[in-house]
């Protein structure tokens, strides 16, 4: 047993040396912690940490160098065809090391912090990124875009999605009236959404009112808090799809005297649009505000 | 006591011998199993400094799963200690860590180290570590005036265990973002993450404990007998107790707070050791940190193959092996 003590750090030293794969050149990058990571050059093993960060290099056209996804990275279909290393809370440590990444993408909001500690204590650098509202969302965009040398694919993505921010600006500039918005993302318990949320702001993008107050991300709600706000449109965002939205709608349906029931608002939408942190959130606004300003969307 | 000396002290030897085979097997079998796939001839490449070892694999055996499987034994060693202890003390089949609220006290200061923002260690090991010593203090508070010591410790353990029970569901329902999938994942036990640099600092804090405990194992024979005979052969009762249940509550609070709670281990391993090999301490208590030990890497490594993808917590598998094999025991030893 002596000896099995002494050999792995022995091992350890040398391993650590082979394991590191020669870099030619690496650069020191700040990431968006504000942390120091030091990057090769051309990263061409990168694993993403987060669902969001898949859709984002896919969208980067850099889908040739990821090696490993997490396991509900679904869109596009391809990512889903790709190494799992675990889900983005409960990552496979063994798993990521073994796809040999020279870059892991990790976010804020979701990979535990103690992963990516034990990451870069072997030595495989992590890049973090927290995207905060759409702003913080384009930047994500270009800066890893840099990250991996594809600066002009990411401008041409970025550029697209302020162009279409802007559009939605412009039309909604002129909207007097704003209609109260429920917006829902649990069921069961009601989980909606409050300010500082990328949901928040694409509410108030799409011209509508965000009904709900107050610094809770993701506050619960009862039924009757509910009625109390009066929705003018209730936009169920639900990973439970078409079966527990139907049920959702014939419950809010029983009570006629929601001006969301009267107006016959009440809609579903697909929730990957609305939490993940990606391009695909500019569909997301899009559809809102087709959803909550049907009269202007119709006027093109 | 002095006559049996020598048979004594060979059968502790000759238990640990077999116990410690086992321990090295499940140890072996550990650092075999993984996600990125299993085998032995890598592992023996390794051991032996091969040419044929690749340095990734290496790395892999190494660095991830020789400190997961030092960390499991660690675990299983404390929890197993940590449920023979209080079960002599409460004389109290039932009694384990958990049923003392020991564990409550350190998931309600983990939680609130979780939503205070801070990493896994130092910070919630910290907060976790306070929680259960001031659960500890409120314990022995509660209890002290009473006559019937043992029995109202009980009761308040289990009190105290439901009050923290309901401060973690209300912490837990005030929590709305990320961080809520932090404390789930606390709460189910997790030994994924812990570095040789972590393992090294527990091991240095847990080894005194079992010696210490060790120390007491002849008292706990006593104790059993009843406190009247106990006291007749000189055993200091109030001491005894009080320092034991400091010592235990001490290593197993630092073991849940690096790896959150991991039920069952303190309730199973006892008993069925008892079961096979008797009711003496002297040589429950070496039996109870090597095969205790041994349980839990091996249910690591059950919770690391069972499930296709990703893992399930440990704390999952030492309850799914726990409670049936618990009761088959019972049935088997009513008869």
């Amino acid at each position: 047993m002596k000896h099995h003590i002494g050999l792995p750090w022995l091992l350890l030293f040398a391993v650590a040396g082979a394991v590191m794969p020669v870099q030619t050149s690496a650069k020191i990058v700040m990431d968006q912690l504000q942390r120091r990571v030091v990057v090769p050059e051309r990263p061409m093993r990168v694993i993403s940490l987060a669902p969001s960060i898949t859709e984002i290099l896919f969208f980067l056209e850099q889908e040739d160098r990821l090696k490993g996804v997490t396991r509900f990275s679904d869109y596009p279909k391809q990512a889903a065809g790709l190494p799992k290393v675990g889900s983005y809370v409960n990552l496979d440590l063994e798993k990521i090391v073994s796809l040999k990444p020279d870059l892991c993408i990790a976010v804020k909001d979701g990979n535990p912090i103690e992963i990516v500690r034990r990451l870069e204590s072997l030595d495989i650098p992590v890049y973090a990124v927290d995207p905060r509202d759409l702003d913080t969302l384009v930047e994500t965009v270009l800066e890893i875009g840099h990250l991996l040398n594809a600066d002009t694919i990411a401008q041409r993505v970025a550029g697209d999605m302020m162009s279409r921010i802007e559009k939605i600006k412009t039309r909604t500039a002129q909207i007097v009236c704003r209609p109260g918005v429920f917006f829902q993302i649990g069921i069961s318990p009601i989980v909606s959404v409050g300010a500082n949320t990328f949901n928040d702001e694409l509410i108030q993008l799409a011209g509508g009112t965000n009904l709900v107050k107050g610094s809770a991300a993701y506050p619960r709600f009862s039924k009757e808090q509910v009625l109390a706000l009066a929705p003018e449109v209730i936009i169920i965002c639900s990973m439970a799809r078409q079966g527990g939205f139907e049920r959702m709608k014939a419950e809010w349906n029983r009570w006629s005297d929601l001006p969301a029931v009267k107006n016959q608002r009440i809609f579903l939408v697909d929730s990957n649009l609305f939490n993940r942190p990606t391009p695909r959130l500019v569909d997301g606004l899009e559809l809102l505000f087709q959803l909550i300003h049907p009269e202007f969307a119709e006027e093109r | 006591m002095s006559k049996d000396a020598p048979g004594i002290a060979n059968r502790i030897l000759f238990i640990s011998f077999f116990l410690m085979l086992l321990l090295v097997t499940a140890g072996f079998l550990g650092i075999s199993t993984g996600s990125s796939g299993t085998g032995f001839k890598p592992v023996w490449w390794a051991l032996i400094n091969d040419s044929r070892s690749d340095p990734m694999s290496a790395a892999i055996i190494w660095n991830i799963r020789l400190p997961r499987v030092i960390l499991a034994a660690l675990v299983g060693a404390t929890l197993s200690l940590g449920g023979l202890v209080f079960q002599a003390l409460l004389r109290n089949p039932l009694a384990e860590p958990y049923i003392l609220g020991v564990s409550g006290g350190s998931a309600i200061g983990a939680i609130i180290g979780i939503l205070m923002g801070f990493s896994r260690f130092p910070g919630v090991s910290t907060t976790a570590f306070c929680g259960s010593m001031a659960t500890l203090l409120l314990l022995l508070l509660m209890s002290s005036g009473h006559s019937k010591f043992k029995d109202s410790l009980l009761l308040s353990g289990v009190m105290v265990n439901a009050f923290a029970g309901a401060i973690i569901m209300f912490l837990m329902s005030m929590t709305q973002d990320s961080r809520l999938h932090n404390i789930m994942f606390w709460l189910m036990g997790d030994l994924s993450l812990a570095d040789m640099h972590q393992i090294g600092i527990l091991a240095i804090v847990l080894l005194p404990c079992f010696g210490l405990i060790f120390r007491f194992s002849h008292s706990m024979n006593l104790l059993l007998m009843g406190p009247e005979v106990a006291e007749t052969m000189g055993v200091n009762i109030r001491f005894v107790t009080v320092a034991l249940l400091v010592i235990t509550s001490f290593m197993v609070s630092i073991t849940v707070s690096y790896c959150g709670p991991v039920g069952f281990v303190g309730l199973v391993m006892p008993h069925l050791l008892r079961l096979v090999l008797g009711p003496d301490h002297r040589t429950l208590v070496p039996a109870c940190i090597i095969g205790g030990g041994s349980y839990m890497v091996l249910c690591d490594i059950l919770s690391r193959v069972l499930p296709e993808q990703g893992e399930m917590p440990a704390g999952v598998v030492t309850a799914l092996i726990g409670a049936p094999l618990f009761i088959y025991l019972l049935k088997r030893s009513g008869r």
